[in-house]
């Protein structure tokens, strides 16, 4: 028998090899990535990730455990065919305890879906990446999704306590526990999150929740330049403030989200910062009118204005997380970056993405997280026009310089899947990649799990 | 077939996000890529570049209902209904077009043909005005009332008896080209505003003709509604279920909500944004798919403890109708202009 027909007679109307499948299961939110996978799987329990992965051993086929499809590095394109492994089906929250603010769930369950269901039982569960509607927990895990909290709250790692996760052998093992405590045995759970589906495939977390923020509030400050706005992050962190939200938008992305969201923003402003807080009403209160009289008082501010409701509020960062689609109507092909580079740096590194922009005539709009200086300076050119599409290759390799030479790093919060594995060792050294593919080898001896990425 | 059959810019529009998949009803239900709006644009771009046949897609062009929930919801402002009226009408070429469909077209692309499926009541047998009321080709049939049911609301509107189809039916079929001569048509022989109580035909009007010359009925009804909708001596409690194209296509989800809450106790229906399943013809040809979707639909409905469910257009009553009907529900179907003219 083939893989495909072993995989067939397995799992039956789960398995789906028809074209049309086929097709649409060969690509990710990544631009320029596709690979046509030889069959696709919907798991719906841990014995059928185990079967898959024991078909895909015996016969040293690929397979790419996939979420919603979102992630922005190629991590879940099936470059070399395979087996495409789905995980929406497991999609149950098997419970949420209050006592120990922690849920159990299964890898398919949307981030919204988590928060939502939490949030009945006044608790948060804080990362929130810009595709939080559509991506998965599962998927957040195996990237280390960031968000827009990050600041204050960290990220998808700061939030998983332990890991069911099945390796490349087959075998199942659970990492980590229920507990905020416990140092017994290597931290497998650290590992395996961000590992981008190279060292097993996750069928249950235990994540960390917190108690449900119970006021919140948002306002706008307006800059000439980027930079200045810069400027006044580095003075509200120096403050003592460190608030949940704190992202800027250039006068692209402004312009791009306006005209998707009809905001009314100040469409002649080199930048926005929307910054916010969560927390009781005093300490919200005090910390964003903080915040604003910090604004008003940083160079270039043309003016700070207070969100007055909750779906002002609202509306200010459903628009932020549609930067990137919105600036996709600038052009047919769009290619964002996510560098990050140490807060001081923020300033001269807005600066030297404007001075690409210009040498190589390419747009590019930047977006990001100031408060954790993970900028998002997104490319956007015609696909069809040739030279601009080599110019728009170029900037990217000079954006990985900028962060490298500013002591940054080449991706805050995507991950290196396809997209950002050339440069890698520039960001890690040659002895460190060395050894992620020794612990690459450990998880997965014949290389089956998501090859082509990471420890490979 | 042909070898490109899709326009580039709107097919370039998509970055592949997937914010849309949350929206997708038919997602929903299969959690499947290929059945989301991405993963059908996906395929789309897999036919345009030639790496993918046509005929490879028909199935999933025919289980799309055809909703345009993923429309609002795009960032980046992609068209996917035109680009599905695009994909049907290269995939559903002569002999792939579903039987049922090719039925319901020639049903309805002759005008003499229209008039017999529904006599227009006495009430259509007036000379166009300045306000003329259009009525779908299936609500004519289904719903014969309904000219009388506005006359008596806006005695100024009138209903010419001359009207064809819209040709909203036939865009989404598989025959673009052809719908839009219709709509062209039929902006002939309805000069000045045309208000429509058929959501979907509203949409393809206002696509075709332009927004400033159609109105869907409580759009343009909105300022005169008066008094009060009653069931046994109360106020009814009325609920409403979105017509897809209505609120997707021609961006009107407020008003008729606001207009019943004027005359009823206004009850959200949680999901209402989300297609009931009738979908134009997809209720006749995909009938267990669209089954599935009404399922869900009637159970969100009979959690709400209402009198009524509104509607605005013609497909939604019917389909509603049927599965409460179904189901032995208390709960009725009622168009918007027929609950306005029951209110006192």
């Amino acid at each position: 028998m083939s893989l495909i027909e072993e995989v067939k007679q397995r799992f039956t109307d789960q398995a789906d090899d028809s074209l049309a499948t086929l097709a649409a299961y060969s690509r990710d939110a990544t631009p320029e990535f596709a690979g046509r996978p030889d069959i696709v799987v919907s798991a719906r329990s841990t014995e059928d990730v185990v079967a898959a992965v024991i078909l895909a051993r015996k016969y040293g086929a690929p397979l790419i455990a996939r979420g919603g499809g979102s992630n922005l590095c190629a991590a879940t394109v099936p470059i070399s065919g395979g087996i495409v492994l789905t995980l929406n089906e497991m999609n149950a929250i098997k419970e949420i305890s209050t006592s120990e603010l922690l849920a159990v769930v299964e890898p398919g369950v949307t981030t919204v879906q988590l928060d939502s269901a939490v949030a009945e039982k006044g608790l948060l569960f804080p990362p929130d990446p810009g595709s939080r509607t559509v991506s998965t927990i599962g998927g957040n895990i195996a990237t280390n999704a960031g968000g827009l909290r990050g600041l204050k709250y960290g990220v998808t790692r700061n939030y998983v306590l332990g890991l069911e996760v099945v390796l490349g052998t087959g075998e199942v093992i659970r990492t980590g526990s229920r507990l905020v405590k416990d140092v017994a045995g290597y931290d497998l759970t650290r590992l395996i999150t961000g590992s981008e589906g190279t060292l097993g495939v996750i069928t249950e977390a235990t994540v960390a929740l917190r108690p449900r923020p119970a006021t919140s509030a948002y306002g706008v400050a307006y800059f000439d330049s980027l930079s200045q706005c810069s400027h006044a992050v580095e003075a509200i962190v120096s403050a003592g403030i460190l608030p949940a939200t704190l992202e800027f938008l250039d006068n692209v992305c402004i312009r791009s989200v306006e005209e998707y969201a009809h905001l009314g923003l100040d469409l002649s402003a080199g930048a926005l910062l929307l910054f916010g807080d969560d927390g009781d009403e005093y300490s919200t209160k005090t910390n964003v009118d903080l915040m604003a009289q910090l604004c008003r008082n940083s160079i270039g501010c043309r003016g700070v204005t207070l969100a007055s409701n909750v779906a002002e509020a609202e509306a200010l960062l459903e628009a932020r997380r549609c930067s990137l689609p919105s600036l996709a109507r600038l052009g047919t092909l769009s290619i964002l970056e996510d560098i990050a580079v140490p807060r001081p740096m923020l300033a001269e590194a807005v600066r030297r993405i404007q001075g690409i922009a210009a040498a190589e005539s390419v747009v590019i709009g930047t977006f990001g997280h100031a408060g954790d200086g993970n900028l998002h300076p997104t490319i956007v050119v015609n696909a069809d026009d040739a030279s601009a599409v080599a110019a728009a290759h170029r900037a990217l390799e000079q954006l990985f310089g900028i962060a490298l030479e500013l002591k940054g790093t080449i991706t805050g919060e995507h991950g290196v899947g396809s997209a950002k594995l050339p440069f890698l060792e520039a960001r890690l050294g040659s002895e460190q990649i060395s050894l992620l593919s020794r612990i690459k080898q450990a998880f997965d001896p014949d290389g089956i799990l998501n090859p082509g990425r990471l420890g490979s | 077939m042909t070898s490109k059959p899709f326009s580039p810019d709107l097919l370039a529009r998509c970055i592949s996000c997937g914010f849309c998949l949350p929206a997708c009803p038919t997602y929903a239900l299969t959690k499947k890529e290929e059945s989301s709006p991405r993963g059908r644009i996906t395929l789309m771009r897999a036919v345009q570049d030639g790496q993918l046949h046509i005929n490879e897609t028909i199935a999933e062009s025919s289980f799309c209902l055809g909703c345009r929930a993923c429309e609002p919801v795009c960032p980046a402002g992609v068209e996917y209904g035109t680009l599905l009226e695009e994909w049907r009408e290269a995939a559903w070429v002569g002999r792939k077009r579903p039987l049922i469909a090719k039925a319901l077209l020639f049903a309805v692309s002759k005008q003499w043909r229209v008039r017999l499926l529904g006599i227009l009541s006495r009430h259509g047998r007036q000379a166009p005005t300045e306000v003329n009321l259009m009525l779908g080709c299936f609500e004519r049939a289904l719903y014969p009332k309904m000219a009388a049911t506005v006359a008596k609301l806006a005695p100024t509107i009138s209903t010419p008896p001359k009207q064809g189809c819209c040709g909203a039916l036939h865009a989404h079929n598989g025959e673009l080209a052809l719908g839009e001569e219709m709509a062209k048509q039929l902006g002939k022989q309805l000069p000045g505003t045309i208000v429509t109580t058929a959501g979907g035909c509203a949409a393809h009007l206002a696509g075709v003709l332009g927004r400033d010359r159609v109105r869907e009925f409580s759009q343009w009804y909105l300022e005169q509604a008066s008094g009060e909708f009653q069931i046994n001596g109360r106020r009814a409690r009325v609920t409403y279920q979105d017509s897809c194209h209505l609120r997707n296509g021609l961006g009107v989800a407020n008003e008729p909500r606001m207009l019943i809450a004027k005359v009823a106790d206004f009850v959200e229906l949680p999901g209402a944004s989300s297609c009931c399943g009738a979908a134009g013809s997809y209720s006749l040809l995909q009938r267990n798919r669209s089954r599935e979707i009404l399922d869900q639909k009637i159970k969100q409905i009979e959690a709400l403890d209402v009198d009524f469910v509104a509607t605005t257009n013609p497909g939604c009553t019917r389909q509603l109708a049927n599965g409460l009907k179904k189901r032995k529900s208390k709960v009725a179907v009622i168009h918007v202009a027929e609950l306005l003219a029951r209110s006192r």
